[in-house]
């Protein structure tokens, strides 16, 4: 068959179907069996399987023209997906296809969910196309022989690249395909990607910055054009409305006719603890919707997610409350609303959301936001024009995260060994270790055979070895079953798995909240009240219980940040408050009596002012800052200010930050015209500060625990049996010092900064911030109360702290506190 | 890191010290910097030079794994060591004792000295003034400006005190002073008296 015939094969198929294909759909079928490599932007829902599927069994059709009497054996596409959940969809429409067309090829699914039994079939005999997650691929790269199960693959489609690119997990995708294409020769690799603000760029990671495979690529737009709209829910009597808060719950009532009128609404939350808590609020206020509610997060057990999926689909539901658990994958065609709970925090995400309803063609998609404080409404705002702008935000890759690499080369090491000078060419072909010199690689070397850079006395240090040909492999079993183990943890979450003493798997939970409970409390989880019994390896037992109870498991993941983006779009609209009312928002106007009352008590700022506030509580002297550039610069801007204030007197800080301001917390008031008069938000010399206020501030510590893990500096242990997580997180804060005392040239030490200049503190925004903060009118207000504005900020009970006094005179203050309990 | 010095009978008290957990980590394909591991026989130093006990007393959990290749430092070490050693053995002691004894240290499971109870474990010691290790004490200060700080201790009950951890890389345990309690912390030049 030529390809012409091939694709009348594709649109018979669509036709048969009643469905007709989208010009995307066939671009990508001509590109494929072109034997190009891609990236196509395509939402969720679109159809984008069929858009790939399709090709890659054409081509085996074409290569195997006698496929109706006989199978070529052998694995011949994979199929990645993030999210394991989504694998059944995605192997659905496979064998649909398959069925249809009569191909003969084999679907399998290879995850963490699949049995051992199973998984050592596939081992002998590898289903034709492979559906499969970045952990299980890297864990086929650790197992012998992986040459030969990939030789004959013709394709690799790696589904929600978006997903996957700013994480280290895309990390550990690059790197598999690296090795993926000089085994496999004749290879095709596609990503699948929602749309972002640099999908060039993501292409560019994907196949690798200077490679053929980008040379001989494309670019498939889907353009999809669809309306969105999007509603506030704004408080009936604002001024009752509170200044602080995440629930959001006092507008529990005005949901409700939302929820009534459509067939099915999904309300997306931030965070799990939130996820809970509406759930249950919803039930407790309107029993009548008992059964028609479900809930879904990422922390319930997998049997109840899918059974409340295939609820929403059969129309059983009349609304979801859930996380991003919900953000990706499978289409929902009976949700016709969606309510955002409390701000998103990025536009991309809004839009994903909002694309989750009306999703017949032609349908308007509805999306109401729900505001959990009265800020929160500028937000709100701010997010309709985003909306209308299409201002998405970039996902920023990540560049030499040498935890992977070393993670990577064990894994090498483990399988079938690995030649160093083969290996280092093709690393440097990716886009995260283009710039890797040969001395970083002799390191990481070094690193993973002595476990330092030179020979010591005393040492047993055993990892990799080297043979007398050069290759590097590893023989102890021990070592290379506890890799296998790590390799899945590169998400490193502390979790711990919640069942009934009987057995009954409920979820899972984060150690740090079971940790604050005695047995016989009862919490809320998975949408039951339940006690706590003990913790037994890994696993925490419950029984149910009828006590009611106010605590809420909290998960600590929903910390994001407003991008740039949105920052400059949430200035804009509040600079709008000095605006002709008949061009406010409605969310604006809404917001007049709290404006009011913020120009009462310190001032609401116009584009060329920067305000601060400084005032005094029971809690000590508050200082506080709003530039309004989102969590992560504030941490930043924070520490650097606190760092530089302590260089003119010695003082202790502790420090909070939102996405709109932060503030600088003392026992002593710091003398704001001396900041001002020293030019302390200058962008000179901002790096070195940066860094040496960095010491005193934990954030690279937290950036070592991971890099600490993924690297095998510490062993998380074995499923269900491990060392407790608390250990392992001590384990690695002592590591960190001792690093830093002993061996601070350490690249993973080094790593745990560079992270956090590029992904956290996002050093490069700081610096466009602070030259805008230097054009701006200092406007300093001495208040005589909390403000509206800052109430948000100073009840934030994470804090990060910074000193430059002596250990023993902060003692000596504080002692006379502890003894008065 | 604290020692306790029992000026009367010469005795210098060190708990804790772990030796040989480094060694341990990196067999195991950790690479936990070698050097760290010289740390602790430096402090050893310092502190046997500063006091010139006749005894030194080590309150268990000497060494912290079985035998590896840091036993040969710690020999090294010992036969340097003018003064007699004892080892009140703790959990973590799992080298069997006639290794010790070779090297000329006596291993007891407890010490009664002077109405003094001396064990690796806390105990109850009745009449006797119990000394102990074990717990890696540390205590944890607040002050106003939500500030907090935490640092190893020397903490004491009426008829009981827990030394803290001498090792590196060891890790501490936070307790919580009641009335009856005194606590001692550990700054990088002197041991201040936070609570009693």
């Amino acid at each position: 068959m030529n390809n012409d015939q091939l694709y009348q094969l594709a649109k018979n198929w669509f036709h048969a179907q009643d469905w007709k294909p989208f010009a995307f759909q066939k671009q990508s079928w001509k590109a494929f069996l072109q034997g190009k490599n891609g990236l196509l932007n395509a939402p969720t829902g679109s159809g984008k399987t069929y858009a790939l599927w399709f090709p890659i069994m054409l081509n085996y059709l074409k290569q195997n023209p006698k496929y109706k009497t006989t199978h070529k054996k052998g694995l011949k596409a994979v199929w990645i997906t993030p999210l394991r959940a989504l694998s059944h969809e995605i192997k659905q429409s496979a064998e649909r296809v398959n069925e249809d067309l009569g191909t003969g090829l084999t679907v399998g699914i290879r995850s963490g969910d699949t049995s051992a039994k199973e998984r050592a079939q596939q081992k002998k005999n590898m289903p034709d196309l492979l559906i499969t997650t970045p952990e299980s691929l890297q864990l086929l790269l650790s197992s012998k022989g992986y040459d030969k199960t990939f030789k004959n693959c013709s394709a690799i489609v790696v589904d929600e690249w978006h997903e996957l690119l700013g994480t280290k997990r895309g990390v550990q995708m690059e790197l598999g395909l690296s090795r993926l294409k000089t085994i496999a020769k004749d290879l095709r690799i596609w990503g699948i990607s929602a749309t972002i603000g640099n999908l060039d760029q993501a292409r560019e990671v994907l196949l690798g910055p200077t490679s053929k495979a980008l040379q001989n690529s494309v670019l498939i737009k889907a353009n999809l054009n669809k309306k969105i709209k999007v509603k506030s829910i704004i408080p009936k009597e604002m001024e009752t409305f509170p200044w602080r808060g995440h629930l959001g719950i006092r507008l529990l009532e005005d949901v409700i006719p939302i929820i009534n009128k459509s067939k099915t609404t999904l309300l997306f939350t931030n965070t799990r603890s939130q996820c809970e808590i509406w759930f249950q609020k919803i039930l407790e206020k309107h029993p009548e919707y008992a059964g028609e509610i479900a809930m879904h997060h990422g922390s319930i057990n997998k049997e109840t997610r899918i059974w409340v999926e295939q609820a929403i689909r059969r129309e059983n539901l009349k609304a979801v409350v859930c996380t991003s658990s919900l953000d990706l994958g499978v289409d929902f065609a009976p949700v016709e609303t969606v309510v955002q709970i409390g701000g998103p925090k990025g536009v991309a995400r809004f839009l994903q959301r909002a694309g989750r309803s009306g999703h017949r063609p032609g349908k308007e998609s509805v999306i109401y936001f729900l505001p959990t404080h009265a800020i929160e409404l500028v937000e709100a705002s701010a997010l309709q024009q985003a909306v209308k702008l299409k201002a998405v935000e970039d996902r920023i890759p990540y560049l030499n995260s040498f935890d992977v690499l070393i993670q990577y080369l064990v894994t090498l090491a483990i399988s079938d060994g690995f030649y160093p000078d083969q290996i280092f060419k093709e690393v440097t072909d990716t886009f995260c270790f283009q710039a890797l010199s040969k001395a970083q690689w002799t390191w990481l070397l070094n690193f993973i055979v002595l476990g330092s850079q030179s020979l010591q006395s005393y040492d047993e240090y055993k990892k990799v070895e080297v043979e007398s040909d050069g290759r590097f492999v590893v023989h102890h079993r021990g070592i290379a079953m506890r890799h296998r183990f790590q390799i899945g943890t590169i998400v490193g979450d502390a979790n711990l798995s919640v069942r009934y003493q009987r057995g009954g798997y409920i979820g899972t939970i984060e150690e740090s909240f079971i940790s604050k409970l005695t047995p016989g409390d009862v919490f809320t989880f998975a949408g039951r009240n339940l006690e706590f019994i003990r913790i037994r390896d890994m696993q925490v037992h419950v029984r149910n219980s009828t006590k009611k109870t106010r605590k809420v498991p909290s998960w600590m993941g929903g910390r994001l940040t407003l991008s740039a983006q949105m920052s400059r779009l949430l200035r804009n609209e509040l600079y709008s408050v000095y605006k002709d009312p008949a061009q406010q928002s409605s969310e604006i106007k809404a917001l007049h009596p709290l404006f009011e009352q913020q120009g009462l008590e310190s001032a609401v700022p116009k584009p060329d002012e920067f305000l601060i506030e400084t005032f005094k509580t029971r809690d000590g002297y508050h200082h506080i800052f709003y530039p309004f550039e989102g969590r992560f610069v504030h941490e930043a801007m924070g520490s650097l200010l606190a760092y530089r204030i302590s260089l003119l007197l010695p003082v202790t800080f502790s420090l909070a930050f939102n996405d709109y301001g932060f503030e600088l917390l003392s026992d002593q008031e710091v003398d704001m015209q001396q900041v001002l008069d020293n030019d302390l938000f200058s962008t000179a010399y901002l790096l070195e500060d940066l860094q040496k206020s960095l010491n005193s501030t934990e954030m690279a510590r937290r950036k070592f625990r991971d890099i600490a893990v993924i690297s095998g500096l510490v062993f998380t242990g074995y499923p269900d049996k491990g060392i407790k997580m608390k250990h392992l997180q001590s384990s690695s804060q002592l590591l960190f010092d001792v690093f830093r005392e002993y061996e601070s040239d350490n690249l993973l030490f080094q790593q745990a900064f560079t992270e956090t200049f590029e992904h956290q503190l996002e050093e490069g925004r700081l610096r466009l911030a602070l030259e805008r903060i230097a054009r701006q009118e200092i406007l300093w207000k001495a208040c005589n109360n909390p403000t509206p504005f800052s109430f948000p900020i100073i009840t934030d009970r994470l804090r990060e702290k910074l000193s430059s006094e002596k250990l023993a005179d902060r003692i000596k203050r504080m002692s006379a506190k502890l003894m008065r309990k | 890191m604290g020692v306790l010095f029992w000026e009367q009978q010469s005795l210098l008290l060190i708990s804790d010290v772990h030796l040989g957990k480094i060694s341990h980590f990196r067999k195991y394909g950790a690479a936990v910097p070698q050097v760290a591991l010289l740390k602790n026989y430096t402090a050893l130093d310092a502190a046997v030079a500063f006091f010139n006990p006749k005894t030194i007393c080590f309150m268990g959990d000497l060494f912290h794994s079985a035998m590896n290749s840091e036993w040969k430092l710690f020999q090294e070490w010992t036969a340097q060591v003018r003064g007699k050693i004892i080892l009140v053995s703790g959990n973590h002691d799992i080298i069997s004792p006639l290794k010790y004894e070779e090297m000329g240290i006596e291993v007891v499971d407890q010490l009664i000295l002077n109405g003094f109870l001396l064990t690796h474990h806390p105990q109850d010691g009745g009449d006797l003034f119990n000394i102990s290790g074990h717990i890696h004490p540390a205590v944890r200060l607040r002050g106003s400006g939500r500030q907090s700080v935490k640092l190893p201790c020397f903490f004491r009950s009426p008829q009981q005190l827990i030394l803290p951890a001498f090792g590196e890389f060891t890790g501490n345990h936070v307790l919580k002073p009641n009335k009856r309690d005194t606590v001692y912390a550990i700054t990088e030049n002197e041991v201040i008296l936070v609570a009693n």
